[in-house]
């Protein structure tokens, strides 16, 4: 048999033949590149400025309450209280970080790329939702483990006095996965609203912000039901309401959670739930939109 | 009427965004008219829904959004390198579109604010607000055009001043106080109309004097940072 005359060059085109990850993977894949996005790592110096100047600042009021209790021995903050305390910052970073994760993806119109993909148009969503609920768990979450080690080492029951610090911290990191979720699933979904990042931190900040006064109105109006359930008009305070309700005195000096929000507990973590729902269902409405276009 | 003038409203009022800034000051009257109509007494509603609301929240929020909006917006897709190109002064770039922003923002806010005054206590209350809060725009939308100009992020670095140095730090912090907008507009206020609704924590010479000068100064410092302006693809 005379060899194949008519060949030109064999140039060695080959099928993949390896393994071939499926839609979990694509989702872990996008979930930890928006967690990196976030924090500016893989980035250039100048996206990582924002992100870190909050997680600075945030460490070093940690650092400074555990400081001032070692020395002194006064709980200046508990745990709970120190996620209540750093509001603005949580709101700043999500502000930051929204538009990053979303916004670029609509504005440089990659959308289609990704979704050419075998990536249903809710994964998309919902990874970058979890990789925000990760990041701002983290900016609240490491400080407080600051000052739990900080309390820990300076403790002196011993091992006693190590497990109630831990027992103090785990609610409180709850409580700060609460903060995540919450402010997460509202600041996405404005962020995803728009391309342009400037636009999407302005109305970030510009819902958490507006909020809060109608808040401090609400709670003079001259009805006792009306007082107690005020603190629903705004996600921060909305969070603060379930946190009253479920950690008592932890977060507050017994008997202010009567004060604040009565016994209406359970409408407060209903309506937490309620609103974080409303966001995703709204945000998975919003990219069968964006992926319709 | 320059030209740019005219580019400037109608890139603010063309598009759909504009929408965006209306809820603000809806939110100012609808709280002031719901407190007056259930009888609330105005010495407890009135602080926080003229300063928590009025002049800490909406007032620079759409400052910022309208004074990084002006110029900022055209930096980031490019086309102000078709202002650039056209033989005018650079001056004549920035004034008319810092005379844009102050206006707009100015107007967004006096008039929620001037019936939410009147409401609260007194026409002559909702007339010096509403001029106080001129006064602070003109201050705000010097500040965030010229932040603009000097770093391509204005909007973020607009809200670490907003949120962290005048809503966090000046909480805190009351030497922070002096160089605050926020706080100029207060004692402006308050000087034009005595009450014991707002409580001034600079006094009335520091503040007209530094409104002067941030406005004055971050203007010159605007201009001449666009004479030697250089247009530059997207942050990473």
């Amino acid at each position: 048999m005379s060899e194949p005359t008519g060949v030109i060059h064999d140039i060695g085109y080959q099928r993949y033949t390896g393994p071939r990850l499926g839609r979990r993977h694509v989702f872990g894949g996008l979930w930890l590149h928006g967690l990196r996005t976030i924090f500016g790592l893989g980035r250039s110096a100048k996206a990582k400025i924002f992100p870190w100047l909050v997680i600075g600042i945030v460490t070093l009021v940690a650092a400074g309450i555990t400081a001032i209790r070692s020395q002194t021995g006064e709980v200046v903050m508990t745990y709970a209280q120190f996620a209540d305390a750093m509001s603005w910052l949580v709101i700043f970073f999500a502000a930051v970080a929204a538009p990053e994760l979303v916004s670029r993806d609509l504005r440089s119109g990659v959308l289609p790329l990704y979704f050419s993909r075998p990536l249903p148009r809710g994964d998309y969503a919902l990874a970058k939702l979890l990789a925000l609920v990760a990041g701002l768990w983290l900016l609240l979450g490491g400080p407080q483990l600051v000052m739990f080690l900080g309390a820990a080492f300076a403790t002196g029951d011993g091992l006693a006095g190590v497990r109630d610090e831990a027992f103090d911290l785990l609610p409180a990191l709850l409580y700060a996965g609460l903060w995540a979720v919450v402010f997460a699933s509202v600041g996405l979904l404005v962020a995803s609203l728009t391309g342009k990042r400037a636009f999407a931190a302005g109305g970030v900040v510009a819902v958490f912000l507006m909020t809060t006064p109608i808040v401090g109105v609400l709670s003079i109006l001259p009805s006792r039901t009306v007082n107690e359930l005020a603190m629903l008009a705004s996600p921060s305070t909305l969070v603060q309401g379930v946190g009253l309700f479920t950690l008592g005195d932890r977060l507050a000096p017994a008997g202010a959670a009567d004060q604040m929000i009565g016994g209406f507990g359970p409408v407060y973590a209903l309506g937490a739930v309620l609103l974080v729902a409303a966001c995703v269902a709204l945000l998975l409405l919003r990219y069968r939109k964006v992926a319709a276009r | 009427m320059s030209t740019v003038t005219w580019i400037t409203a109608r890139g603010l009022f063309g598009r759909r965004r504009f929408l965006m800034l209306l809820p603000l000051p809806a939110v100012l009257v609808a709280l002031a008219v719901l407190c007056t109509s259930l009888g609330v007494d105005p010495r407890e509603w009135g602080p926080p829904v003229l300063v928590g609301l009025g002049l800490a929240v909406v007032l620079p929020v759409v400052a910022l959004v309208v004074g990084t909006g002006v110029l900022g917006a055209e930096i980031d897709d490019g086309t102000v390198v078709h202002v650039l190109t056209k033989p005018l002064p650079r001056w004549q770039i920035v004034l008319p579109k810092l005379a844009v922003a102050t206006g707009v923002s100015a107007v967004t806010v006096a008039v929620p604010i001037v019936v939410a005054g009147v409401l609260a206590d007194s026409v002559r209350l909702g007339v010096a607000l509403a001029a106080a809060s001129a006064l602070g725009a003109l201050a705000y939308s010097a500040l965030f055009l010229a932040l603009s100009l000097v770093t391509r992020r204005p909007v973020l670095l607009g809200l670490v001043y907003v949120l962290i140095w005048e809503g966090l730090l000046g909480r805190f912090v009351s030497g922070t106080r002096v160089l605050s907008v926020q706080q100029w507009v207060i004692t402006l206020a308050d000087r034009l109309a005595p009450t014991d609704l707002l409580t001034a924590a600079v006094s009335v010479p520091v503040a007209a004097v530094l409104t002067t000068l941030v406005a004055v100064g971050l203007t010159i410092l605007a201009i001449d940072r666009l004479r030697s302006f250089s247009v530059a693809g997207e942050t990473s």
